[in-house]
């Protein structure tokens, strides 16, 4: 609430601290004792992997979520955040990596919504101008205040997002993930404000997957694994390597699980795509892709990649474009369509779209193949129990669980059984993963790799997106990068490198080969 | 490296695997003991409760509302809530049974039958094709049921033809107790089986358990509602057809209490309200736990009004235990 | 002029609605010249006194829309809001509608704070509700219709202001302009767009989602209290079972007025709208003489399409889709993945 300055000079006061954080959602340990401090006029990188804990001390933080255990101190007074508006009274702010924007709400409403010191009557000239101006100094000139969100893009409702943050007025400002869909200028403009902020004598924690940006604009930064903190450094004593090393630990170097098989020889096409487009989201995407190979698409998010993934499910009504499976013509029109066709769509919301999370695991993993378990409409018991016990060995979930409810299981568990359903099918060509391993720690994400990998030396295909750098390089035989929407390369794995792939999803560029719409 | 993941999960499952105190469970227990004790206390304190006629009365009283009751737990369970128009559907089949009585008996019960599953598949068409609200559609239906009915009988009543009686046996006791009780039972047992045995029932409960996974997946969600919808139509024609029967006066008249009472029975036999989980057992507990209260009420003299709060606290008291229970 | 901006944008979010009323208002108007069929002075203020009766009951049940949730108690809080005020607003009117009120107001605390306190299912929660009321009406009430010795007040409320108002459609009239400030130019009627728009980013975003919901039910009970009052004033009675198909008309004017069921959408100058519209469409029909099932037939219908037709654009999407995903006409270029 006070609005009182720091002082920039001597021993940096901790203005948020926090001691022993934990917290644990059933079976998994998200945050395990952590304790971190935030001087005022810090910017503090946070780093890790997905599912190492930074998200959920991200929520502690501004009250959506309440740890098991530890405190969280403000200006050294111990505090109780029961919600957003809570964290906000106390001068924290947040922009969510989900975005937090109402779409049918105007761009001006999106930005004071929820804000504690918006009056009552809060369409006013002066509330107006200054969030005119906060959009202008973002680079959105263009955007009309009253425009509802749902008619911008990605990028600028990202942009929106920010500028809600900066209308906030608050000491610790926590942007989590701001900058997946944006552009290097757009970027760029974003730092400028931060780094106006904290001349201001205010905080920011950043958290990022993008250690470029990291080395850029923060002043400490402290990395995560598996929940717990790993080391807290100065930006100075960090290079890139030793980063990288304390994020992965001591999975530093594991290898990829096989090696690259050549597939230059004897390929025959499992799936052509031709000139997908997804109106706003897939712009004219055209892919063929091989018997026995996985592809990766790599993108941020918003990039499109979830998108041609979703309309080979058959998920998106308005794509349009060609698609051939196994030398036929397939027309994915309905998630049906997509699996009588032998495309198989594993979604990325594991617990909204993926599982039934109350039904046992018997049911999930069945759930694909009801016809196969029935006769004349009848469930065979005997059948789906030897079907689900074959699967849940080949996903090496134990088979004492069958009978338990999905939501029991861990993440790592649940992205298995969801994993599961798809696999050892007969009449399957090409599987659509999106995402598979989000959410799941390193082990089980190394035993889904493998999975995928086992899956494809019967000669179906893999294709799947991933916002993670790593995953793609480790996984895909051949990298498709994807930004805003258009392919931006292709490259075999032997030929890509971190640096240009990442130099890929991050730049907007024009579409090399493909024709223009 | 796979046993040392295998191992370093287990103490996990067994955390996971060791049930947590459940206190909405508790709470559920308590209020289920002061209830039956309630029942007991009313049941021996009433003159006339525990009589075999006034069992019969119950089970009458069950059986109509039971049989709707059971079609409105396969919609509940897809996940659509619940239908607001089912007692017209009844009115107006047992209205068209009645009519129908003029061509033969047999034909006038498929016809009942067929109407209410028509109705139904076509509310349930709309709601699952077009993605409609449930219950804007379903009270939109009820009232496009009550103007049709009333444009086709010019607002008279119908009765069976003159000489016909064959009709009288659906309301007559069998072995002394009343035809409708046995249709009752038969139709629960059906529909439990339909929904727990077969790949329809499945994919039901699934769809209501998580609809966007199981479009996800691939099933058909649009035909799954409309064949939940069908299912309680046709259930709310067979109801209709016995309605018809026993009034052997067919009009609008016949709607009575039925949608709410229906969906009362469905509550409160603790289906979850979102879908996905609950059985036609539970519903038929609901709708007996139901006629139970009501008959008491009513024979210790107490008016409508009591009866139709009662109805309403333990609704509420249902649907806010239930789903604290769940969670949801 | 300044102040306009939202309320312009609000209006051209929802120019269906008034494109559908101006329709009907024409209709009536051109009816006298194409037909044997006269419409008077007594017409207009028949359909501002439904106005009345129902404007507000669709107001309440439409904001609840707005807010994503759905209150099915309307029906019942109106016969009771009529029941109490009649029964003890024999001495003081102004005494009994506030009693009416105070009601309406313990009753949306209560069913708000079920609902977002244990964030349920509004409709399940609401029909319990619907039955508490119905039973509570039917008990103050001894089964019996009731009537209300001061039959001046209701001559007073109807009495013809201008030909076409009345007292009672004045307070409708009132209530609905404010309910369109507020809902145009306040934090609260942002907030209740947001939560039906989008619960989780709202939440996020810092708007107390809580508040809000027992906020809209409060004000949903008011609303509908209110009309009920006025209803039994103007009728001199009240009575467990009038039929006026209170949740049907509700429903359907909201809907018309260009609510959303989806939540988010909607505004009280539409639902406004909306209530005309179905209100000229019903004087409409007694012009002309239609049988009452006609009246039902043309509500239920109305209400079917407008529910309908707001799932039609996905409908239609869908359908689009089974063009898509077509063979191409060329071969899509097979040098992609060979790079």
């Amino acid at each position: 609430m006070s609005t009182r300055s720091h002082p920039q000079d001597g021993p940096p006061t901790p203005f948020v601290e926090v001691e022993g954080l934990t917290k644990s959602y059933g079976a998994i340990q998200a945050l395990r004792d952590v304790s971190l401090s935030i001087p005022a006029g810090e910017v503090h990188g946070v780093c890790g992997h997905n599912g190492a804990g930074k998200s959920t001390l991200v929520k502690c933080l501004v009250g959506l979520t309440r740890p098991d255990s530890g405190v969280i101190r403000v200006d050294g007074q111990a505090v109780h955040l029961h919600g957003p508006q809570d964290a906000q009274s106390h001068g924290i702010a947040i922009v969510d990596q989900e975005l937090s924007l109402v779409p049918a709400l105007s761009v001006e409403d999106n930005i004071f919504l929820g804000g504690i010191d918006v009056p009552m009557r809060h369409h006013r000239s002066a509330l107006r101008r200054r969030a005119r101006d906060l959009l202008d100094s973002l680079g959105l000139s263009h955007v009309p205040l009253n425009a509802p969100v749902e008619r911008l893009l990605i990028g600028e409702r990202q942009l929106v997002e920010v500028a809600r943050l900066l209308a906030r007025d608050a000491r610790l400002l926590i942007l989590d993930e701001p900058t997946a869909t944006l552009s290097t200028t757009e970027i760029e403009r974003v730092f400028a404000a931060v780094r106006e902020l904290v001349a201001q004598g205010r905080s920011v924690i950043f958290v990022s997957h993008r250690l470029g940006e990291v080395f850029e604009i923060c002043h400490r930064v402290t990395v995560f694994r598996d929940g717990e903190r790993v080391a807290t450094h100065a930006i100075g004593e960090l290079d890139r390597p030793a980063l990288v090393k304390l994020m992965l630990g001591e999975m530093e170097g594991a290898p990829s699980v096989t090696p690259i098989e050549d597939h230059h020889s004897a390929r025959t096409v499992a799936m052509r795509i031709g000139h997908l487009n997804v109106p706003g989201r897939v712009r004219d995407f055209s892919l063929t892709v091989h018997r026995g190979e996985i592809v990766g698409l790599a993108g941020q998010v918003g990039s499109g990649a979830s998108e041609v993934l979703r309309a080979l499910g058959g998920l998106i009504p308005g794509a349009t474009g060609a698609c051939e499976v196994a030398g036929r013509p397939a027309r994915l029109r309905r998630p049906m369509a997509a699996v009588e066709a032998g495309v198989l769509y594993v979604p990325s919301d594991r617990q909204g779209e993926g599982l039934f999370l109350h039904k046992p695991v018997e049911q999930n993993l069945t759930v694909i193949r009801l016809r196969w378990i029935s006769r004349f409409g009848l469930l065979l018991g005997r059948r789906s129990r030897a079907l689900a016990t074959e699967l849940a060995a080949r996903v090496d979930v134990a088979r004492d669980r069958l009978g338990a409810p999905a939501a029991e299981l861990s993440g790592g568990n649940q992205q298995k059984v969801l994993l599961g359903r798809v696999l050892a099918r007969s009449g399957t060509a090409v599987l659509a993963l999106d995402e598979p391993t989000r959410g799941v720690d390193v082990g089980g994400r190394g035993d889904i790799h493998r999975l995928i990998r086992d899956e494809t030396r019967t000669g179906i295909a893999v294709i799947f997106s991933s916002t993670e750098l790593d995953e793609v390089l480790d996984l895909a035989d051949t990298v498709v990068t994807m930004f805003e929407g258009s392919i931006v390369s292709i490259v075999p794995r032997a030929q890509a490198n971190s640096a240009s792939v990442l130099e890929d999803m991050t730049t907007r560029r024009a579409p090399a080969e493909t024709v223009p719409a | 490296m796979r046993d040392a993941a295998a191992s370093a999960m287990a103490p996990l499952r067994l955390v996971a695997a060791r049930r947590r105190w459940d206190l909405p469970g508790a709470l559920m227990a308590v209020v289920i003991a002061i209830v039956t004790g309630l029942l007991i206390y009313g049941a021996a304190d009433t003159s006339g409760f525990l009589t075999v006629s006034n069992l019969k009365a119950i089970l009458t009283a069950t059986s109509l509302v039971g049989i709707i009751s059971v079609g409105m737990t396969a919609i509940m369970i897809s996940g659509n809530l619940f239908s607001l128009s089912v007692g017209q559907t009844a009115a107006v089949t047992a209205t068209m049974f009645l009519y129908a009585l003029r061509v033969d008996l047999t034909v006038a019960i498929a016809a009942g039958i067929a109407l209410g599953l028509g109705i139904g598949a076509v509310q349930g068409g709309i709601v699952g094709f077009l993605g409609a609200n449930t219950i804007i559609i379903t009270i939109g239906a009820g009232l496009l049921q009550e103007g049709l009915a009333t444009w086709m009988t010019n607002g008279n009543s119908v009765v069976p033809p003159s000489g016909s009686s064959s009709y009288t046996h659906l309301a007559l006791p069998l072995f002394g107790v009343p035809f409708a009780i046995y249709v009752f039972f038969a139709v629960a047992i059906v529909a439990e089986f339909v929904l727990r045995k077969t790949r329809f029932g499945r994919q039901l409960y699934l769809m209501g358990e998580n609809r966007s996974a199981a479009h996800a997946a691939g099933l058909p969600t649009a035909l799954l509602t409309t064949g939940a919808f069908a299912l309680a139509g046709a259930c709310t024609g067979l109801a209709g057809v016995l309605i018809g029967a026993a009034s052997a006066n067919g009009s609008l008249l016949l709607e009575g209490t039925y949608t709410y009472d229906a969906i009362a029975a469905t509550l409160v036999g603790g289906n979850a309200v979102g879908g996905g989980r609950g059985s036609v057992a539970r519903t038929v507990v609901g709708a007996l736990f139901i006629a139970t209260i009501s008959d008491l009420l009513l024979l210790r003299g107490y008016s409508t009004g009591i009866q139709i709060l009662v109805k309403g606290i333990i609704v509420a008291v249902v649907v806010v235990l239930t789903n604290l229970r769940r969670g949801r | 002029m300044k102040l306009a901006g939202p309320l312009r944008a609000a209006i051209r979010r929802v120019s269906a609605p008034y494109a559908i009323l101006i329709l009907m208002v024409a209709v009536l108007a051109v009816l006298p010249a194409v037909s044997h069929y006269s419409v008077t002075a007594t017409n207009v203020y028949d359909v501002l006194q439904n106005f009345a009766s129902l404007g507000l009951v669709a107001l309440a049940l439409g904001t609840t829309m707005i807010a994503g949730e759905f209150d099915l108690s309307v029906t019942s809080m109106y016969l009771l809001g009529a029941m109490v005020a009649v029964l003890t607003g024999a001495p003081s009117p102004v005494a009994g509608v506030l009693l009416a009120l105070a009601v309406a107001l313990g009753v949306g605390l209560i069913q708000g704070g079920v609902i977002a306190g244990l964030r349920l299912n509004s409709m399940p929660v609401t029909l319990g509700g619907y039955l508490i009321l119905l039973g509570t009406t039917y008990i103050l009430g001894h089964n019996q219709t009731v009537t209300y010795a001061n039959y001046s007040v209701g001559l007073r409320l109807d009495q013809p202001i201008l030909s076409i108002f009345s007292i009672r459609s004045f307070v409708s009239i009132g209530i609905f302009a404010v309910a369109a400030l507020v809902m145009a130019y306040t934090r609260v009627g942002r907030d209740i767009h947001a939560i039906g728009g989008d619960r989780r980013a709202s939440r996020i975003a810092g708007v107390r989602v809580a508040r809000v919901v027992i906020g809209v039910f409060v004000a949903s009970a008011l609303m509908t209290a209110l009309a009920g009052a006025l209803l039994g004033y103007s009728l001199s009675t009240a009575s467990p079972t009038i039929a006026v198909n209170q949740l049907t008309f509700a429903a359907t004017a909201a809907l018309l007025g260009g609510v959303s069921l989806a939540g988010g959408r909607g505004s009280p100058l539409g639902i406004a709208a909306g209530v005309l519209t179905l209100s000229i469409i019903q004087e409409l029909l007694g012009i002309l003489g239609a049988a009452s099932y006609v009246q039902s037939l043309v509500t239920g219908g109305v209400l079917v399409a407008v529910a309908s037709v707001q799932g039609l654009p996905a409908a239609l999407a869908r359908m689009r889709s089974l063009t898509a995903w077509r063979r191409p006409a060329a071969p899509p270029s097979s040098t992609a993945a060979d790079a």
